[in-house]
């Protein structure tokens, strides 16, 4: 259930990412810039997959979302981040503390790490339930243990005493996404969840996302590189590409008839397509570093389709491509049916 | 014993170059023992893409490391051209040492941190390579340069490298010994989606120039594109093995299907197919 049932009644965005930028001052003077700049909406009770190379700034992004740039020495030097329409970037650690957890929960990249190895899982959790909250202690064992039921861990009551290292990998991401959701957030940010776990239990995290998504109305962003999982899982895409957003839309749209040369390329390397021994596509040259990006398109030098005007000026924005699918590409005219 | 058929690559095989005959491995004792392989047997013909596929815990990687002379089978045999690989209980005594190279999971932990790419090839390259094919560094500049590595990037150390890069530049590490197997231990499971494009694509020349690739991974959709024969491996024993297709097309065992429906994106391939 969302903080505010009501809300999700109404049409309006849950998240708007205005002309976001990110990056870290490295001297008074010398700034890298890691995302310049983001612009996408996340609507309520929605899945948004985001994808996109290391360093194209998704996890950054996601940072913006919970408030823990800082901690990678980053900060926001443009943009806003309109959360409920609150603007997140304006948010000083104590007003983060009423967000972060409460309204915004968080799903670890490593779940082998994440969880505290000297903490039982009982107490974990009763900690995440516990935060901003003055909850007695037999209702805080009893939410715990509904969290627990949630996210389909058998023997609730062995695991409860348990600690994380004699938990598999699996339950432990499991046990992650519990505190995540303990506090009824609006949304769930789950970055790359499923890294380095097997495919059977990347199913079953996967299944958990989407139902938590349809009883609880929660919004959830799922970071992934893997545009197959995202396809299978999400109901919008965000391509990012060299720290802006290159392409958003509906998965159908997105993943049948991409409209920006970098998601067609992406789409050509997925494995899960190709024919076997047949050569994959892949990209030409390296993903430009970050934030020495080229002028004009950041593509331009690993594209197909190359003109002169995607070499000069600044970084093209987003404009409409079909209902509710937006392309950063000049030329979206050329890519035709050389597309897919 | 597994039927040959013929490769996607080309002509039939049928000789073994790598074989591993009722191996076993337990790790620890008693009550506490983990039985990891339980008398299982593979082969590998020069020339083949073998997959072995299982969820974590199965005991791919420990077959992975019994072929590669790295865990010595407490049962069985591991036998490189019909020979023991073991000699005076050591495996791979002396020029045969080079014949298996591995290529790990984790790129980052398997480099050298102070090394630049050129270096960790080059110390490769001086220890098992042929001095007739001239100046190590240059040898290793090639090897490189083939896996798609500029010479710009090979002064580079790990960390200034990508996880694609760093995991070629592993694969060069492992072929300057002129390697006739490969083992990769969940090689792209790292790495961003194209660069597991590049690496996919750099193994299907290595397997067309008449390397033996082993493959293992979680990652059915990897093993389906490259390899011609798959294992299905579980808690220490193959459930099923068999042509990778003919896996895919029709698995037997509940375990096997229940993996393959794993994999996303099927809905799109289905729609494509």
């Amino acid at each position: 259930m969302s903080a505010n049932p009501m809300l999700s009644l109404t049409a309006t965005n849950l998240v708007e990412i205005h002309d976001l930028v990110i990056g870290i001052q490295r001297t008074r003077k010398d700034r890298l810039l890691i995302v310049d700049s983001a612009n996408f909406d996340i609507g309520r009770a929605e899945i948004l997959g985001l994808v996109g190379e290391s360093g194209s700034g998704k996890t950054m992004v996601c940072r913006s979302l919970i408030g823990t740039l800082k901690r990678r020495s980053a900060s926001v030097f443009g943009g806003t981040v309109l959360f409920d329409g609150m603007d997140l970037t304006k948010l000083d650690e104590k007003g983060w503390k009423n967000v972060r957890g409460h309204r915004i929960g968080y799903v670890p990249q490593s779940a082998l790490t994440g969880p505290n190895p000297v903490m039982t899982v009982g107490k974990q959790l009763a900690e995440a339930v516990r935060r901003n909250r003055k909850t007695k202690a037999p209702n805080v064992k009893k939410r715990v243990m509904e969290l627990l039921d949630l996210v389909h861990i058998r023997r609730p009551e062995i695991v409860y005493s348990q600690y994380p290292s004699q938990l598999s990998g699996g339950m432990r991401q499991r046990v992650m996404i519990a505190a995540a959701i303990a506090q009824d957030p609006d949304i769930v940010v789950a970055d790359e969840p499923t890294t380095g776990l097997d495919v059977t239990v990347q199913a079953g995290i996967m299944k958990l996302l989407k139902e938590i998504r349809s009883e609880f109305s929660m919004s959830v962003v799922l970071v992934s590189h893997d545009l197959a999982l995202i396809d299978e899982v999400c109901d919008r895409i965000v391509v990012m590409h060299a720290g802006t957003c290159v392409e958003v839309g509906p998965v159908a749209d997105v993943a049948r008839r991409p409209m920006h040369p970098y998601t067609i390329a992406l789409n050509r390397s997925r494995i899960d397509i190709a024919k076997p021994g047949e050569p994959l596509v892949t990209i030409k040259g390296n993903p430009p570093a970050v934030g020495d990006w080229p002028s004009g398109c950041r593509f331009n030098e690993r594209c197909d389709w190359t003109q002169q005007d995607c070499t000069v000026g600044e970084s093209p924005p987003l404009h409409s491509v079909g209902p509710g699918h937006l392309s950063a590409c000049l030329h979206t005219d050329l890519l035709g049916e050389s597309r897919g | 014993m597994p039927v040959f058929t013929p490769t996607f690559w080309g002509s039939p095989v049928a000789e073994a170059l790598i074989e591993a005959k009722d191996v076993s491995v337990t790790f620890g004792s008693g009550s506490r023992a983990v039985h990891a392989v339980k008398g299982v047997s593979l082969e590998i013909a020069a020339g083949e893409a073998v997959g072995i596929v299982g969820e974590s815990g199965s005991g791919k990687s420990t077959l992975a490391r019994i072929l590669a002379g790295l865990q010595k089978p407490d049962t069985g045999e591991v036998l490189f051209e019909g020979q023991s690989i073991y000699e005076r209980g050591k495996a791979y005594r002396g020029d045969k040492r080079r014949l298996v190279q591995m290529v790990f999971q984790d790129p980052y932990g398997s480099l050298n941190p102070r090394m630049t790419a050129l270096s960790t090839v080059a110390e490769a390259v001086r220890v098992h390579g042929d001095k007739s094919e001239g100046d190590p560094k240059d040898v290793s500049l090639k090897l490189l340069a083939r896996m798609g590595i500029s010479e710009r990037d090979g002064g580079k150390k790990p960390r200034q490298l990508s996880g694609g890069q760093r995991q070629r530049v592993s694969v060069a590490r492992a072929l300057s010994a002129n390697p006739a197997v490969l083992l990769a231990d969940e090689p792209t499971s790292a790495i961003d989606q194209s660069a597991q494009a590049q690496l996919l694509n750099l193994f299907r020349g290595l397997l067309n120039d008449g390397l033996s690739i082993a493959l293992v991974s979680h990652d059915l959709g990897v093993i389906h594109y490259l390899t011609s024969r798959v294992y299905v491996m579980k808690d220490g024993v193959f459930v099923e093995s068999g042509p990778t297709q003919q896996i895919f097309d029709h698995p037997r065992e509940a375990y096997t299907q229940q993996l393959i429906a794993s994999i996303p994106g099927r809905s799109l391939r289905q729609e494509s197919a």
